[in-house]
């Protein structure tokens, strides 16, 4: 199986001149779909770096990504803003869910924009929220929600999409334990039943447990890449 | 679609407060500064708007009514002979120097000599024929409600103008004007007050076209007669026009307003711009997370300025309804204030412009943001 997201020889430095710091440096690798693969490391060793640029946020100093077979580089701003409609969902820590919108308004949002009619929007919405277990709660506004239940309608809003590359940018930070164990488990079905490639940037250690594959990372190289004992069915040696 | 704007608006009135006060602040001080600069150069035609007369003679080049010299009686002959011309009337208008109560000092006054009849042209609008006729008592004046207090008497008393003694007979409404203050009197009466520097000769004649006339077409007609150019004619419209012109534009006034509702718009739109960022970096996270799900500048673009149109309107319709009370408590108080439609529109456009630069200033914090950093 050939990987659908792939960074050659990625580079990013910021700052400038002897404040410069590179963050990556000379970083190759492959995901594949239906994984939820895990990048951990300390924090500034440039994994929310690593995941802006594979998700077409941020454009690398150096190197190429190719997401589902597309050239990132060689899309216009445009086109990389319609790809990412196209298919790619987002997670973040602070689940930045609209204060004004209720649950399924949320999820429904982002489709709007993907052209689809208010009828077919709330459907759907409603369909992702129930997948993660909010089918009570649709209607509540984000104020209402407990912290796990937000970053569930934040899944749902990525999930509703159908995308085939998922993001995920320390996604269980805010959240307990229990509530973070949900999260992950949400992602990881979602790798699993919807055939989504699920990265996950994370430092928290309680993750790694729950990927398929952990990827290690410090000073902006990969130290260690990991396929999880817990899943026999995949080969290492790729 | 779900309407984010909109919803978001409602929920978060109050961040979006400040903008909609900083827009409807801007608006009243648009609007009232207009009633202001309208009410107060209008009032300087308020005697032409306020008559019957269609037509104005007088001086050849005269800017504004209080710079009328006499013209030769030719000119009232000359309208006569019209035949769409029904009833011509002499003006009489003098410079006068007022002396009231002892305590008061002098004050440059402007005597209007009218005709005196019930349906004279002159002050048809704001005299009765009552007051009309209460001036054909010898030495009668009538003067404005509102300058009662800087004259310093009242109805009954006496002053002196040009040496001349007079009494206030009555009192007027809507007199006022720019430049001085009118005092009402006959023709006769202001004969004698003008001491024979005249010659018997008035400096205005005003007349009424016949009902269906042009009075365009009788103005050009008497202004190619023998006599013309020894006065001018002018259409009522064109002769008020003329005075606030003047008193605009050739004053220095009018253009120090112009400049001062320059000022207004800039300092408007920056602190409607100011707010309305801080309104909408309030949800820069949510919009970033908009944007990495791939919604672009354009349709996030439209979310902040349908937010700042909002934020606009409720602006306007506070600020107009302030301004409407404070044009309403100026109007009883007597001071020169005045709206037309035309200049509500434009206040409006403007305060509207505020408001959506504001939102597209405000869709620039939004661009400059780094989705990386912003997205923990």
């Amino acid at each position: 199986m050939s990987p659908s997201l792939i960074a050659h020889s990625l580079g990013k430095s910021f700052g400038s001149g002897a404040l410069r710091t590179d963050v990556l440096r000379d970083l190759s690798i492959g995901f594949e779909a239906g994984e939820l693969s895990l990048v951990s490391g300390p924090s500034g060793c440039g994994k929310s770096t690593l995941l802006a640029i594979l998700s077409g946020l941020l454009r690398p100093d150096g190197g190429r990504v190719i997401a589902l077979g597309e050239d990132l580089a060689r899309l216009a701003p445009v086109e990389l803003e319609r790809f990412r409609l196209r298919h790619t969902g987002f997670v973040f820590q602070g689940f930045n869910l609209f204060p004004a919108l209720t649950a399924v308004e949320q999820v429904a949002l982002p489709l709007g924009y993907l052209g689809l009619s208010n009828e077919v929007a709330l459907k759907r919405a409603r369909v992702a929220l129930e997948e993660v277990g909010l089918a009570s709660r649709m209607q509540l506004k984000p104020a209402e929600l407990s912290g796990g239940e937000k970053q569930r309608v934040a899944i749902a809003r990525a999930l509703a999409k159908e995308p085939q590359l998922l993001f995920a940018d320390e996604p269980t930070s805010a959240l307990d334990a229990a509530n973070g164990q949900i999260v992950i488990d949400t992602l990881h079905r979602i790798a699993r039943t919807h055939g989504a490639t699920v990265l996950c940037v994370s430092h928290d250690p309680r993750l790694a447990t729950h990927a398929d594959r952990v990827l290690a990372m410090e000073d902006g190289k990969i130290l260690s890449d990991l396929r999880s004992p817990a899943d026999p069915t995949k080969d290492m040696s790729r | 679609m779900v309407p984010l704007a909109r919803k978001t608006l409602v929920h978060e009135w109050r961040r979006f407060l400040p903008s909609a006060l900083a827009v409807a602040f801007s608006g009243l001080l648009l609007l009232v500064q207009a009633a202001l600069v309208f009410g107060i150069f209008n009032s300087s035609a308020v005697y032409i708007r306020k008559s019957a007369a269609d037509l104005w003679l007088g001086y050849p080049g005269t800017q504004s009514i209080e710079l009328g010299r006499p013209i030769p009686r030719e000119a009232e002959i000359g309208a006569l002979m019209d035949p769409d011309v029904t009833r011509v009337e002499p003006f009489h208008w003098i410079d006068g120097d007022w002396r009231g109560p002892v305590d008061r000092g002098g004050v440059s006054v402007f005597v209007s000599g009218i005709d005196t009849r019930a349906d004279g042209l002159m002050f048809a609008d704001v005299l009765s024929p009552d007051l009309r006729a209460k001036l054909d008592e010898p030495d009668g004046v009538i003067v404005d409600r509102a300058d009662l207090s800087k004259l310093g008497l009242g109805i009954g008393g006496q002053a002196v103008i040009n040496g001349h003694r007079v009494r206030v007979v009555g009192v007027g409404n809507g007199l006022r004007a720019l430049g001085g203050v009118n005092i009402v009197t006959s023709l006769a009466t202001a004969r004698r007050l003008d001491n024979g520097d005249s010659n018997g000769e008035v400096a205005y004649y005003v007349a009424k076209v016949r009902d269906g006339a042009d009075p365009d077409a009788v103005a050009r007609r008497m202004s190619s007669g023998a006599n013309a150019p020894r006065f001018e004619v002018w259409t009522k419209p064109a002769f008020a026009h003329r005075a606030v012109m003047y008193w605009m534009f050739e004053t220095g006034a009018g253009l120090g307003v112009l400049f001062l509702a320059i000022v207004v718009f800039i300092v408007g739109a920056v602190i409607t711009s100011q707010t309305l960022m801080g309104a909408v970096a309030g949800s820069i996270r949510e919009y970033a997370t908009l944007h990495a799900l791939g919604i672009g500048f354009d349709a996030l673009r439209r979310v902040v300025l349908t937010q700042a149109a909002w934020v606009g309107a409720f602006g306007l319709v506070v600020g107009g309804l302030v301004t409407a009370a404070v044009v309403f408590a100026a109007q009883r108080r007597d001071i020169p204030v005045q709206l037309d439609p035309a200049t509500i529109a434009i206040c409006a456009g403007l305060v509207m412009a505020i408001a959506l630069l504001s939102g597209l200033a405000a869709v620039r914090t939004l661009r400059h943001a780094d989705p990386a950093l912003l997205l923990r």
